[in-house]
């Protein structure tokens, strides 16, 4: 039947109010009593409290609570916000002795103002045994380092050695593979430490309800972890605590982390009063979460005709002062890339996650396969090279099909094994003729086209990614019908800014054949609408939107039986919803959904027509993306400008084209950022030095190059209505598409990003010295 | 969050003279307050006292006489966006003057304000110093210097006891070029290094030029050398040897942003690019 | 020390530290459709027109500001009345999360008061300081070049 909703812009349903300044982020109700929480940060990377003295700083007036290790609860967990049991270490206490970073947590005061609160931080006197630091990954591993969590977590793999994970993952034998090769290419790319910028910081209010149970409004991704989380920190029943996600203003995988909920919960729960947390762009910067830098080294065997005999990578990821999502970033470092080309049968994959004494990665869109393609697309363009191959030809070669699978997704899973499957949707052939067309590549590409110093190159990258994690991740729903034929849709998906609400009124729109504007949503309370993993892994669409279609099924099935009666029909199979209507096509009778609810409330055969559904998914089908890009450098200042970006997404059925684009667009444009501008600066002693936005740089409007997004569709079953996800894997192009495109317009590759204009100049002026000799 | 927390008097004088009466007064405590960022950026709690300068009617961009006035109180757009700026160098100074920083810090940085805190990553005081700019403050009486002279005195100390009024530069006629270079991180960034010049050209030949650059990473000064290198030089044959002198003869450090080597050439690359734009 | 303002056509009076800038003001007061907390005037959240300039609250003292008029978001239009830019943005996916979105209309408010004719170049310039991490800019762009019709058509 032809689509309804689906497919159309449908405008997102909370947009009015955002661009109406309404009061819907966490920070925007002011509750009296409030007590405002600052906290005092470790200036050491890696120290123990030898003794800390509150009692000058818990006087001041106005001051209530002054937190340190010594009155919190020692529970060890994990910040992580994941799926249980989480496959990360716990190795950290809400306030900890041993602190391990330079903007590490000592104390936290709450008071009646955010300056009294601020003044008796000053006051706290704190005595610390310094101990030696260690800010490189591969450092940290040998012998005689220091060992940053002597608490031996649990579910670390090696403390001794500060590893949070190693992972070896193998197919076939890939030293087999690089002696059967004509051509072996390896190559090394480190990445660096970002952040996620988003521009509303954490932000945090918890206070007690009218029957003493703690209420927290937080910017989250994940209610219903830190629902858990705070629980098993407090020691209190997840009974006694309600979490409720208003409008987030951006996560990016910031806020896939409990980091000010359960301080805020803990106040309220010693004071009785609201408590309140929101970080400082500062705080943003040093004490939230930041992106695993690695330096990943990749090997590709290739016969003459390009296919590939064998591929490994090895991933050193540097997962900072705890171990959060070391391991599963890591393992979709692997994951989400060696797939891409399953026609190597030699595959291996090893990662090492090891602590260090620097500010602490987290989840950030992305999530490890940025990485890996940061240097794995860039070694497939110079395999192409050496065999004398067009980037694009050698991908065709060799990128997964409809119908094939890699034996990466069975090994390698999030922290466990993974799933066995399939690809059955896909157009990567198609991905790359229309975004080679877009830019012109075939035209540009080596004619390195000048404008006095300037000159032109053209690059491309191709990507898979995920959706979801396979047997893992669950969202659910319950939809109601009331009198005037609208639904309630309460469901636990976590719309963090990404329009998965209005997704979500679609698809209901699409199954009931009603107008989306009356599907009324409401989303993640953990009081009132089921469970829902959260905003992560790009599940929204795919897990939680599968849970609402699965459950407007059930639905659409009640509404289907009450008309039936009403025909006094006996068979309500070919039954249409359409415009709120019920149409039996053979006697064309006829009932609204508005006239169904109210005879179901108030006439016969009264109920509630509502029904609950879940998903979890059997599989994480890939988007894919071929992303293109045309760039500009300076030779004789080394800097580089995108021109244009064309990004052709198959990302399954499009449910919204605008809310896509901008999923698209908003990736592209913060990975454009990764790979030209964004670093983090350290002190000599593991300290920040740039945590603003004056100093690290986020593209703003002056900074984009004009960006074709190119929707492709094609239908993966599995999905709802036919649809994949799309919000991570356009950020993973940047990178290597600019990397390849500054060979082509200048023969040099760079060994890191950014690729800031110094870097280029240098290497251009190594490669020139190479050649004189 | 209160920063300023000491502050607890404002002031808004209606004429110089109350304004300096005030801060004589007051003294070190008392901060006065052009467009405020500087204040509120890089808050310093020991300000008990401000005097505001809204109210002293120095916000004009006029010309009179073949002297072009800026007021210490206008901002960078509201020179940018004046037809009389419009009007200078083809357009070349507001263009300079709109790309810096972002148009909401473009409504607030002062010209006052860039003059008094000389930062050293300021594009103002690049682009002053290659007007060859005069600062006009009062201290009770008025006092006029060039800029770069008024910078190389203790100005910090002058301006406890002083307001700027305003700054000014000659009305060039069309025989003057001017043209600014700035290396960012990306558009709204302070400049990392930045280069201003003012050429007289004249049948192809340099017959006088200014040439300013900051953000070294200290802050802008004349390259009185490269001047006199250029001067009286034809046009091609400076912008075949200016790189190699500029570059040679940069007075540039490295900082945490830039290292020295790259400032250094980029001194070279900027000096080029501004004569090489002044022969189009 | 008392200061007064007109907020959005209203007259408010406000007994203020003078140390403090006006977005902690503005908040404090209910106000909270200015967001932000860069207190650096670099992320843009903050935007608020004082006399038609937009300008970030958070570097502006709340003091110097004495007496002027200042409009937020809501001073152009509401969730019952929306501004043809408001409207704009809903119609062209450009609020995600919305964060940056006052402050982006708002910036472009004054630019299309000042040039109802702007370029694609004018356009993020006016917008140059209203950081976003969502959109990529793209759909905002075309949101202002919409409104700009929609404001033709006297809508």
């Amino acid at each position: 039947m032809e689509k309804q909703v689906i497919g159309k812009n449908v405008e997102k349903i909370d947009a009015l109010a955002l661009a109406t300044g309404q009061p819907v982020y966490a920070d925007d109700i002011k509750l009296p009593n409030t007590l405002h929480i600052k906290f005092l940060y470790s200036p050491h990377a890696n120290a123990i409290i030898e003794d800390i003295d509150t009692t000058e700083a818990e006087k001041l007036p106005g001051v209530h609570m002054v937190l340190t290790y010594k009155n919190t609860p020692q529970v060890y967990h994990t910040t992580a916000g994941q799926g249980w049991p989480e496959p990360s270490p716990y190795d950290t206490c809400m306030f900890n002795q041993h602190v391990r970073f330079v903007g590490d947590r000592v104390a936290a005061v709450a008071a009646e103002s955010e300056e009294i609160a601020t003044e008796a931080l000053k006051l706290i006197k704190v005595k610390y045994n310094v101990l030696p630091a260690v800010f490189d990954p591969e450092e940290a591993m040998k012998e005689g380092a220091p060992i940053i969590h002597e608490e031996n977590p649990q579910g670390t793999y090696d403390a001794k050695r500060n590893l949070v994970a190693h992972i070896e993952v193998k197919a076939g034998n890939v030293e087999k593979g690089f002696e059967e090769a004509d051509v072996v290419v390896e190559h090394t790319f480190e990445t660096q430490f970002a952040q996620h910028c988003p521009i509303e910081t954490h932000a945090t209010i918890s206070y007690l309800d009218e029957n003493g149970r703690i209420v927290i409004r937080s910017s989250t991704q994940v209610p219903f972890h830190v629902r858990r989380i705070v629980a098993q920190v407090l020691g209190i029943p997840v009974s006694q605590i309600r979490v409720i996600k208003p409008r987030i203003g951006g996560g990016f995988g910031s806020k896939q982390e409990i980091i000010l909920e359960e301080v805020c919960a803990f106040v309220t729960m010693k004071t009785g009063r609201p408590a309140r947390a929101v970080y400082t762009r500062e705080e943003e910067f040093i004490s939230s979460r930041t992106r695993h830098p690695m330096k990943i080294t990749v090997k590709i065997g290739a016969k003459k005709d390009g296919r590939f005999t064998a591929i490994k990578m090895y991933a050193l990821s540097n997962t900072g002062a705890y171990g959060t999502h070391g391991l599963t970033v890591a393992s979709n470092t692997g994951s989400k890339t060696l797939p891409l080309y399953n026609k190597a049968p030699n595959v291996e994959f090893v990662a090492d996650v090891v602590y260090t004494n620097l500010p602490v990665p987290g989840a950030y869109r992305g999530y490890g396969a940025t990485q890996g393609y940061a240097c794995l697309e860039q070694t497939v363009d110079m395999v192409a090279e050496k065999l004398g191959l067009d980037p694009i030809a050698i991908r065709k070669i060799n990128h997964i099909r409809k119908g094939e699978t890699s034996p990466i997704f069975e090994a390698l899973g999030e922290g466990r094994e993974g799933v066995v499957q399939y690809i059955e949707s896909e157009a990567v052939d198609k991905l790359l003729e229309l975004g080679a067309k877009e830019i012109g590549f075939y035209e540009k590409w080596g004619k390195k086209v000048r404008n006095g110093s300037k000159v032109r190159g053209v690059g491309m990258s191709l990507h898979m990614q995920g959706s979801g994690i396979p047997k893992i991740d669950m969202g659910s729903a319950t939809i109601k019908l009331n009198e005037d034929g609208s639904v309630n849709v309460l469901y636990g998906g976590t719309d963090i800014g990404t329009g998965l609400d209005t997704v979500v009124a679609q698809i209901v729109g699409e199954v009931l054949g009603i107008d989306p504007k009356k599907v009324i949503v409401y989303p993640s309370d953990t009081d009132v609408t089921p469970f829902d993993k959260g905003a992560y892994a790009s599940s929204g669409t795919f897990i939680s939107g599968s849970a609402v279609y699965n459950t407007a099924l059930k639905l659409r099935d009640q509404i289907l039986e009450v008309a039936k009666d009403m025909f006094g029909e006996q068979d309500n199979k070919d039954y249409i919803l359409k415009d709120g209507f019920v149409i039996s096509p053979k006697s064309g009778k006829r009932v609204s959904l508005s006239e169904i609810a109210y005879d179901t409330f108030y006439v016969k055969k009264q109920k509630q027509i509502i029904a609950v559904g879940s998903f979890v998914s059997e599989s994480s089908p890939p988007p894919f993306a071929a992303h293109f890009v045309e760039i500009e450098v300076d030779e004789e200042t080394g800097v580089i400008t995108p021109i244009k970006y064309a990004a052709a997404v198959d990302c399954g059925i499009v449910i919204n084209p605008e809310l896509t684009k901008g999923q698209i667009i908003g990736a592209i444009v913060n990975g454009i950022g990764y790979a030209l501008t964004e670093e983090y600066k350290f002190g000599e002693n593991g300290k920040v030095l740039n945590p603003n936005f004056m100093e690290y740089r986020i593209p703003s409007s002056r900074d984009i190059p004009e960006i074709v997004p190119i929707l492709v569709e094609t239908y993966e079953p599995t999905g709802p209505l036919g649809a994949k996800s799309v919000s991570e894997i356009n950020i993973n192009g940047p990178i290597p598409a600019i990397g390849n495109a500054l060979y082509d317009a200048l023969g040099i590759r760079l060994g890191s990003s950014p690729y800031t204009p110094d870097k280029v100049l240098k290497a251009l002026k190594e490669n020139k010295d190479k050649e004189i000799f | 969050m209160l920063k300023l927390k000491n502050v607890e008097e404002c002031f808004y004088p209606e004429t110089l003279e109350e304004a300096i009466a005030i801060l004589r007064e007051k003294g070190d405590k008392a901060k006065v307050v052009g467009g405020g960022l500087h204040l509120t950026v890089f808050p310093n709690p020991q300000v008990q006292y401000f005097i505001f300068l809204d109210n002293l009617g120095l916000n004009y961009v006029r010309e009179e006489n073949g002297t072009v006035s800026i007021g210490a109180t206008v901002t960078i757009n509201n020179a940018a966006k004046s037809d009389l700026i419009k009007g200078f160098f083809n357009g070349n100074l507001s263009s300079a003057l709109s790309l810096i920083a972002s148009e909401l810090l473009r409504n607030q940085i002062t010209f006052g304000g860039s003059v008094a805190q000389r930062e050293p990553y300021s594009d103002i005081t690049t682009i002053l110093l290659a007007l060859d700019t005069e600062v006009v403050y009062f201290d009770g009486s008025e006092h006029t210097e060039k800029i770069d002279e008024f910078f190389e005195t203790d100005f910090r100390a002058k301006l406890k006891e002083a307001i700027i009024k305003e700054v000014r530069f000659k009305k060039f006629d069309s025989s003057y070029k001017f043209g600014m270079e700035r290396h960012v991180r990306n558009a709204t960034d302070i400049a990392l290094l930045n280069m201003a010049m003012l050429a007289q050209i004249e049948e192809n030949k340099i017959k006088d030029i200014i040439v300013s650059y900051g953000s070294r990473p200290m802050p802008a000064i004349r390259f009185k050398a490269l001047e006199d290198f250029l001067k009286g030089k034809d046009l091609n044959e400076a912008v075949k040897e200016v790189y190699s002198f500029a570059k040679e003869n940069a007075d540039v450090k490295g900082d945490i942003r830039r290292d020295e080597q790259y400032r250094r050439e980029l001194t070279g690359v900027f000096a080029k690019r501004l004569l090489e734009s002044f022969g189009r | 020390m008392k200061v007064h303002y007109k907020i959005n056509g209203k007259d408010y009076e406000f007994d203020i530290h003078p140390g403090k800038v006006l977005l902690d003001i503005l908040r404090e007061n209910g106000f909270t459709e200015v967001k932000g907390n860069c207190y650096m005037g670099t992320c843009g959240a903050c935007t608020v027109l004082i006399n038609g300039t937009p300008k970030t609250s958070c570097t502006v003292l709340a003091a110097q500001v004495n007496g002027a008029e200042i409009t937020t978001v809501k001073g152009l239009g509401d969730i019952l009345n929306p501004h043809p830019l408001q409207k704009a943005f809903v119609e062209k996916g450009a609020v995600q999360c919305g964060y940056c979105t006052p402050g982006t209309i708002l910036a472009a408010y004054a630019l299309l008061k000042e040039n109802s004719n702007p370029t694609d170049e004018d356009i993020k310039k006016a917008i140059d300081g209203n950081l976003c991490r969502c959109t990529g800019y793209v759909q905002q762009v075309e949101a202002i070049k919409y409104a700009i019709t929609l404001l033709k058509e006297g809508k």
